[in-house]
């Protein structure tokens, strides 16, 4: 029998993102941010989720060359043409909207990856180097924006990717040598406020009401919160303006004042939930571009949360990043909705088959026999 | 797995550090959340009026507007944050670096002021732009502006920043180190009345230092009015009259104090040259204190209380008094009044270089003859004359609602002894002698006294003998309107003497001031009738010899019969007490004439 498209849909993920999506809605709105906005991102993000689920991934490959070039050139319209906020030039106008190249980049990052790593059956050092190749310019272009946030992620995609491709020991490990070499460089690389907030979050008292006023007053609004949290709506640190970015890159401090460690674990679960769920669109992906798109995604997402979070509650040095699902924003809400939905369109068109449905990977996605 | 592992790995991770968090660390910073967006305002409690025995208010709580700033509201860009301070800086006039540098030592969540005083053009600039400005606030305080400081200068007092020994000592009172107290004068003698309890509002706060509404409220209770017994309008004629007297013998200060003789009510003090108080309050330049310190005729001194002088004659009632109640005289006894006479090898000089006759006491009163109460005193003795002294209040730190008052001196012979470093009882300097005696019955000697002092004298011999307790305060009321305390007529001593006795020594002062060509002169010019007693005095003072600089005197009581008014004059370095300090008493009485009954009256002021 013919499976259905109903009983392939992965139920799970859209309602998964659903609630996620709710929740940052509710965050949003007590952040008072411009929520009715964010509901017409919502709704344009769910439009989109729902024509990438309708499109034919398998497409996609060929696109690959023309969305790669269109990035670059977008990135670099950004430079010449783009508006600068909060000192930083990341801004498109679109037609009247604020468009963020950067958030896009990223997926497009993710399929042209994928695009390219599909195509080699293993990955020798020339397709390394040609990935390599293919994401510094991306990388280089969007940190000098400047955008660390997205430039982690944007590097984390790489790396997570070439993992998934089934990298060896060897090149990760050349990878981590360059990064022994870059790294002590980074300070001269950085802009000053970056560098600033390095060092901020190795000393976050050193300077409580200048640079580190952010991360003290996001620790202090996740604190407050406490077992049970203020309530919704009750948050004073995030409502009166004490907690900065409220309602972008500090949206987890907000929520977490509000809905206390019982509704931070939770979102929590929510995501890891929904990143498990990505993963297994890796593991029963009928092809190889598939299962590194649905790799590629989890990798986006992962990155973003841990890094988000992190900032939020002090584990990780401050890089400007939206929490996905939760912060308000277009083109991330777009993005993310984006890329769930290219997921989906995997899902549905995969063969449904009861021994296909094993995990057989370890560590790295085994789809190479599938394919 | 290991995918799904690393999934894993992160929500343990994130878990653990948002328990510590939100856990472990939850109350510490929910307690600095609570001080971000909670601020404890003082509402400040106005200081309480100070009026004259009618209600006429002598000083006003004007509003004195400060710029206010939060240091942890201030924008967190420090680009911002500079372009702000540029703006505040501009707008208070003051340096940017001076602004930078007090709000960094600061601390950093509670409101710092900058720009002690803004004029009003500063005030509607800054609040035009308040908005735009983070952290800023406009706040205003109760500023006293005295009235008429030169005229009540020295009974008011003033206001002024704690000092660290006022702050040690009033601390535990809950006095704030920014809080303003009475440093002199009524102000800081009825210090505890007059400053009211400051209330506190916890205010909810936004990130901007914006209130955003009130959680707790305690409302301020203001300090209470006090009424003294001062007439105001009596005031200024005495202090007229004390400035015209000085202008007309080009002297520069002098004191006067004025009683009810019955009642122990201070109706005037007036002490010369006085000061704007409203200097201190607004916070008085180096160059203005300077000034006030440096200048030889010390205005900051209130003479009245603390100018510690010797009385000379006037002083000559009180031997008349020990004389005639310890039977060494009688009113009839008559004496010799001779220019000179000679003690142990002495010579001491009456002030007229003639031979004045004998005559009994009354009229060595009245002539002042110093030779006369060189006898009496030798007859007394000096402890007994001490003695007297004492009965009449020299030498004792009246309790009146002042700080600073100073008690004068009744010499001794144990403070004689005390004088010298090795006391030695054959040493001239360090042994009383008869000398000291008869000098001592004139009012020299060692013997100071205070214009204060010699009003409750004069007081004393004018009542029949009750040294009253002098006394500011007439009444006290709290901010409802209460009344909470008044002045109760206080009898401090009675002096032993007999209503005859007491009686023959007014006679004396009766015939001083009505002898025709001396000091009635000025009675009769100033259409004031002579009907009271008074006595004059010029005190030597700066050592000993025939040609020393003195003080003038005048002490006075009227009417002769049931007297209501007594009072003092003194002028410094006055020369010729009959015309240099009688005038102003005489000039005073008129004023005082005219307004008898009103300056009585105490019309109870109706409720602020």
């Amino acid at each position: 029998m013919r499976p259905s498209l109903w009983q392939k849909l992965d139920h799970l993920q859209p309602l998964l993102t659903g609630m996620l999506l709710v929740l940052g809605l509710m965050t949003v709105y007590s952040a008072h941010a411009d929520w009715l906005r964010q509901i017409v991102w919502v709704i344009l993000g769910a439009g989109a989720y729902a024509a990438m689920t309708a499109f034919d991934y398998r497409r996609l490959p060929a696109l690959a060359p023309w969305l790669y070039a269109g990035m670059l050139v977008l990135l670099l319209a950004v430079r010449l043409l783009g508006h600068s906020a909060l000192g930083a030039q990341r801004w498109l106008s679109v037609g009247g909207f604020p468009l963020q190249p950067s958030e896009l980049s990223k997926l497009v990052l993710v399929l042209v990856l994928a695009a390219y790593l599909s195509r080699v059956e293993r990955l020798g050092w020339r397709a390394f180097l040609g990935a390599l190749g293919l994401g510094a310019p991306v990388a280089a272009l969007i940190l000098t924006q400047p955008d660390l946030g997205t430039t982690i992620v944007v590097v984390a995609v790489l790396v997570g990717m070439l993992f998934l491709a089934g990298a060896r020991i060897a090149q990760l490990g050349s990878l981590a040598v360059i990064a022994v070499v870059v790294l002590p460089l980074l300070p001269h690389l950085l802009h000053g406020y970056q560098r600033r907030r390095l060092e901020i979050f190795l000393n976050p008292g050193s300077d409580p009401l200048g640079a580190g006023y952010n991360l003290l007053q996001a620790r202090i609004a996740v604190g407050a919160g406490g077992l049970f949290g203020q309530g919704w709506l009750h948050g004073l640190q995030g409502a009166l303006g004490f907690v900065p970015e409220r309602a972008t890159d500090f949206v987890f401090a907000v929520y977490a004042e509000q809905f206390g460690l019982l509704g931070s674990v939770l979102l929590l679960a929510l995501f890891g939930a929904l990143l498990t769920r990505l993963l297994h669109a890796a593991a029963v992906a009928p092809d190889r571009f598939g299962a590194l798109v649905a790799g590629g995604v989890f990798v986006m997402i992962f990155a973003q949360v841990v890094e988000n979070v992190g900032m939020n509650i002090g584990l990780l040095p401050i890089a400007g990043i939206p929490l996905p699902l939760i912060s308000y924003g277009g083109s991330a809400t777009v993005t993310t909705l984006t890329a769930l939905g290219l997921v989906q369109s995997m899902m549905v068109r995969r063969p449904l088959l009861q021994h296909r449905e094993r995990t057989t990977w370890s560590g790295n996605i085994s789809v190479r026999a599938q394919a | 797995m290991a995918a799904a592992a690393i999934v894993i790995l992160m929500i343990g991770v994130l878990s653990l550090k948002l328990t510590q968090l939100q856990m472990f660390d939850s109350a510490t910073l929910a307690g600095l959340a609570r001080s971000n967006t909670i601020h404890r305002v003082v509402l400040e409690a106005d200081r309480g009026i100070i009026y004259d025995r009618h209600g006429v208010p002598l000083v006003q709580n004007t509003p004195l507007w400060n710029l206010q700033v939060v240091p942890a509201d201030l924008p967190k860009d420090w680009r911002d944050r500079a372009t702000e301070l540029a703006t505040l800086a501009t707008l208070t006039g003051q340096p940017e670096d001076h602004l930078e540098t007090s709000l960094a030592v600061a601390d950093q969540f509670a409101p710092v002021r900058l720009g002690p005083n803004l004029t009003d053009g500063q005030v509607l600039a800054i609040n035009e732009r308040l908005p735009a400005l983070a952290g800023a606030s406009l706040t205003h305080r109760g500023v006293r502006t005295y009235v008429e400081p030169l005229t009540f200068g020295h009974v008011i007092g003033y206001v002024g920043p704690l000092d660290d020994a006022d702050l040690k000592r009033l601390r535990p009172r809950g006095y704030q180190p920014d809080e303003l107290v009475g440093k002199v004068g009524v102000e800081a003698g009825l210090e505890s009345v007059l400053r009211g309890t400051d209330g506190w509002a916890d205010v909810e706060v936004d990130a901007r230092g914006q209130i955003v509404r009130t959680i707790t409220m305690q409302p301020p209770v203001s300090g209470q009015a006090v009424y003294l017994t001062i007439d105001a309008s009596l005031q200024r004629a005495t202090a007229q009259a004390l400035v015209a007297g000085l202008q007309r013998d080009h002297k520069t200060a002098g004191a006067s104090v004025v009683l009810d003789p019955q009642s122990g009510e201070v109706l005037a003090m007036v002490s010369l040259p006085g000061y704007d108080t409203n200097l201190f309050t607004h916070g008085i330049s180096q160059a203005d204190y300077n000034r006030l310190v440096m200048d030889p005729d010390r205005p900051l001194l209130n003479r009245a209380i603390a100018g510690q002088y010797a009385p000379g004659s006037t002083f000559k009632m009180v031997t008349a008094t020990a004389g005639l109640q310890e039977g060494k005289i009688t009113p009839q006894t008559m004496l010799s009044c001779p220019s000179y006479l000679s003690y142990g090898g002495w010579v001491y000089h009456n002030w007229a270089s003639y031979n004045l006759g004998s005559m009994n006491v009354a009229k060595a009163l009245a002539v002042s003859c110093d030779t006369f109460f060189y006898q009496v005193a030798a007859m007394v003795g000096d402890v007994t004359l001490a003695r007297y002294a004492r009965a009449f209040g020299f030498g004792q730190t009246k309790n009146i609602e002042l700080p600073g008052v100073e008690p004068g001196l009744v010499p001794d012979r144990i403070w004689k002894q005390l004088q010298c470093g090795v006391p030695d009882l054959n040493s001239d300097a360090c042994r009383w002698t008869l000398g000291d005696t008869i000098t001592f019955g004139i009012g020299q000697s060692a013997l100071l006294t205070t214009p204060l002092n010699q009003a409750v004298y004069v007081a004393a011999l004018a009542n029949g003998g009750s040294v009253m307790q002098p006394t500011l305060v007439h009444m006290v009321r709290d901010a409802s309107g209460r009344v909470t305390a008044t002045q109760q007529r206080e009898v401090v001593n009675h002096v032993p003497a007999s209503p005859d006795n007491l009686q023959a020594v007014r006679e004396g002062m009766r015939e001083e001031i009505n002898r025709p060509y001396n000091m009635n002169y000025w009675f009769r010019a100033a259409g004031v009738p002579a009907d009271g007693g008074g006595k004059t005095g010029t005190a030597q003072w700066g050592g000993s010899g025939l040609d020393l600089p003195t003080h003038a005197w005048f002490v006075f009581f009227a009417p002769y019969t049931q007297p209501d008014v007594a009072m003092s004059i003194f002028v410094e370095r006055g020369e010729l007490s009959e015309v240099e300090a009688a005038p102003i008493g005489v000039d005073i009485m008129r004023f005082f004439n005219g307004n008898r009954g009103a300056i009585h009256a105490t019309t109870p002021p109706a409720p602020a």
